[in-house]
């Protein structure tokens, strides 16, 4: 049986170790990464994701990275981060 | 200036006082910069010593505190200090060197990747690779650990960065503002409170963190609203209050787990679920709707669906909702008679010494202004039940990561915080002592006032209470009847040290340690077969308590 999968769009400021920043909070929090699409011109991280968890309880540590800008349910509303 | 002169510069101007650390290699130009600038290192025994000290400093003030190690085996020392903070929520700033930019990534002498490391036990961390970003690093750092829910940040400094010339450019840091809580959802909030019959405050550390103890006091006035406390709670609202009703969780008090039983409406407070306090989580306030106040939003939702979540500063928050007016009557009168019913039993018709007892007489013998430090297992949960606090700021334990050998080292960081009126008092037990024992060099050399009271059962006395209980007797590891010579052992650290094995020996005893002039080491010698009550067995919800067996 397949879990269910969802895309987050993140957005980042540029640091040698936001990816692993990133992927260490995804893999401890419960989730594992289906697919994964990294673009440094743009700081911006696709990330699809699946678990049996609720995708909230990823998105509100995500947002909480300093390095993390913005987090996005694709399909879905914006979870931003003021400034 | 040089990297390392601007990092002194930086500190001094940002208000640090003191600073707890450990000299190597690749931090030697800090070092030589400190030397002689006027800011107070103290130089502890290791360097989990002077993350611990950085913590005590941080909780016994306010204030973040700060640590200084060296590269490789000086940072992944900082390791466990840097993980308690993180679970505690505790503004630290950890500095380390790091080998030159060049061989990073060659397995160079004491090199090791403490970014990595840090990933996982830190708010934040930065490696410096720009010299001309070290102060722009040091300020976001320091603006990291204070801000919004706090926690420790970690900066890697290559040693080329230390030496190289930079612009004294020094700018220090602030605290981010809070966003405002939303008003909307207040209205909400209101109409859940005032329909509640039986509601029940869960206070939590983030009611000290966010200073908020007063808005809190008032808000629990205001409405007679009956409490409980996490152990890091602790003296946010004082035991002395009606409808206090102590501490809850697995060594709560009875009352304050029957009744967050049968509550209608939780109103959490800075408190985020944790499993020690919940015991088996579906069967936690099982009927009670949820109020969630916190600084972060993470927190909500997580372990339990809130009803009604108002996110922001505890500061407003609280007294946005003082004006409800509620009749429970009846639920204050059922709580506080099963708080008179449930009264701590100090009867102990025996010569030896009963701790509970002990602990609470000396909590009746010190200032509202002391500072209790502890380290982790029986005597820990003795001080959170029997000992009373008016301040999170006077009860330094070790709540989300446990970490024995949090007591001494943070006592020391306390007693820089804290004016020399103010006493400092270690209660640990014989094998946590062990695990950072060490630091009684940094009590000698620093010739520091502090109180130590070592509870000995000559056991790994909490698992030792769990084999009994839960694992048939069979004390595989935990007997330490080959323990030190304590007082010996304090002597030779020039300590003042006294033993007692009896109850009558207590009075005199306690007040012989108060009114020292320096260090005390009280040694106590206790029954192994005291255990620590009530218990919620693991699994089980928290109305099966084990009482005394
Ligand atoms: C660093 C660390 N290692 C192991 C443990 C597990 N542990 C929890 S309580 C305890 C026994 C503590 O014994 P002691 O300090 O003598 O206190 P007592 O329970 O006897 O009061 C142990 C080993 C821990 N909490 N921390």
């Amino acid at each position: 049986m397949s879990l269910p999968q969802q895309q987050l769009q993140i957005d980042v400021n540029k640091s040698p170790e936001v990816l692993e920043r990133i992927l260490r909070v995804v893999r401890h929090r419960g989730f594992k990464v289906e697919l994964l699409n990294w673009k440094d011109e743009t700081s911006q991280l696709l990330l699809t994701v699946s678990s049996e968890r609720s995708i909230n309880l990823l998105t509100s540590q995500l947002i909480k990275l300093f390095d993390v800008t913005n987090v996005i349910e694709l399909n879905d509303v914006a979870q931003s981060k003021s400034a | 200036m040089r990297g390392a002169d601007l990092l002194v510069s930086y500190l001094k101007e940002e208000g640090v006082t003191t600073i707890f650390g450990y000299p190597g290699g690749a931090i030697m130009p800090v070092y030589d910069a400190l030397y002689e600038s006027g800011l107070k290192h103290v130089l502890c025994r290791h360097e989990q010593g002077a993350a611990f000290a950085a913590v005590g400093y941080a909780r016994a003030s306010g204030e973040v505190g700060v640590c200084l190690a060296t590269s490789g085996p000086g940072a992944t020392n900082l390791i466990t200090g840097l993980a308690d903070a993180y679970m505690d929520s505790i503004p630290i700033v950890a500095i380390t060197g790091q080998v030159p930019s060049a061989v990073i990534g060659t397995d160079a002498f004491q090199e090791m990747d403490v970014l990595g490391l840090s990933l996982a036990c830190t708010k934040h961390s930065f490696m410096v690779t720009d010299k001309d970003e070290l102060a722009n690093v040091l300020k976001q750092a320091f603006s990291i650990a204070k801000s919004g829910r706090p926690g420790p940040v970690l900066v890697d400094i290559p040693k080329d960065i230390q030496l190289a010339e930079v612009e004294a450019a020094l700018i220090t840091s602030s605290k981010d503002s809070i966003d405002d809580f939303d008003k909307n959802t207040l209205v909400n909030a209101k109409a859940l409170l005032s329909k509640a019959k039986k509601p029940m405050v869960y206070a939590g550390g983030g009611v000290g963190m966010a200073n908020a103890e007063t808005q809190l006091q008032d808000f629990v006035d205001a409405t007679g609203i009956p409490s409980v406390t996490t152990l890091k709670g602790i003296g946010s609202i004082p035991n002395s209050k009606p409808y206090a009703l102590g501490m809850l969780g697995m060594h709560g008090t009875k009352t304050a787990n029957l009744c967050v039983q049968e509550c209608d409406l939780l109103i959490v407070v800075g408190a985020r679920f944790d499993d020690r306090v919940t015991g088996r989580l579906e069967t936690f306030a099982a009927d009670a709707r949820v109020l969630h106040l916190d600084i972060d939003p993470a927190e909500i939702n997580k372990l339990r669906t809130a009803d009604v979540s108002l996110c922001g500063d505890l500061q407003t928050i609280l007294p946005a909702l003082n004006d409800v007016k509620l009749s429970i009557a009846e639920w204050q009168e059922h709580c506080s008679a099963l708080k008179q019913e449930n009264l701590w039993d100090y009867n102990a018709p025996y010569r030896s010494i009963y701790a509970p007892k002990l602990l609470s007489r000396l909590s009746e013998k010190l200032s509202d202004t002391s500072v209790v430090t502890c380290d982790v297992g029986q005597h820990q949960m003795w001080v959170a039940q029997h000992m009373n606090f008016t301040s999170p700021k006077n009860h330094l334990s070790s709540a989300g990561l446990g970490t024995m050998g949090f007591g001494l080292p943070t006592a020391l960081g306390a007693r820089y915080a804290r004016p020399p009126e103010d006493t400092v008092v270690v209660v640990s037990g014989d094998g946590s002592f062990m695990m950072n024992v060490q630091e009684l060099g940094t009590i000698k050399r620093e010739q520091l006032n502090v109180k130590i009271v070592l509870i000995d059962n000559q056991r790994l006395g909490m698992v030792r209470q769990w084999q009994q209980l839960f694992f048939e007797e069979r004390y595989s590891e935990t007997i330490l009847t080959d323990n030190p010579d304590f007082v010996t052992l304090a002597s030779a650290f020039n300590i003042e040290a006294r033993t007692i094995t009896e109850q009558d020996e207590v009075e005199t005893a306690l007040d012989e340690m108060i009114n020292s002039k320096g260090a005390y080491l009280l040694h106590v010698r206790i029954n192994e077969a005291d255990n620590v009550w009530p218990l919620v067995p693991p699994g089980a919800s928290n109305a099966d308590m084990m009482e005394k067996v």
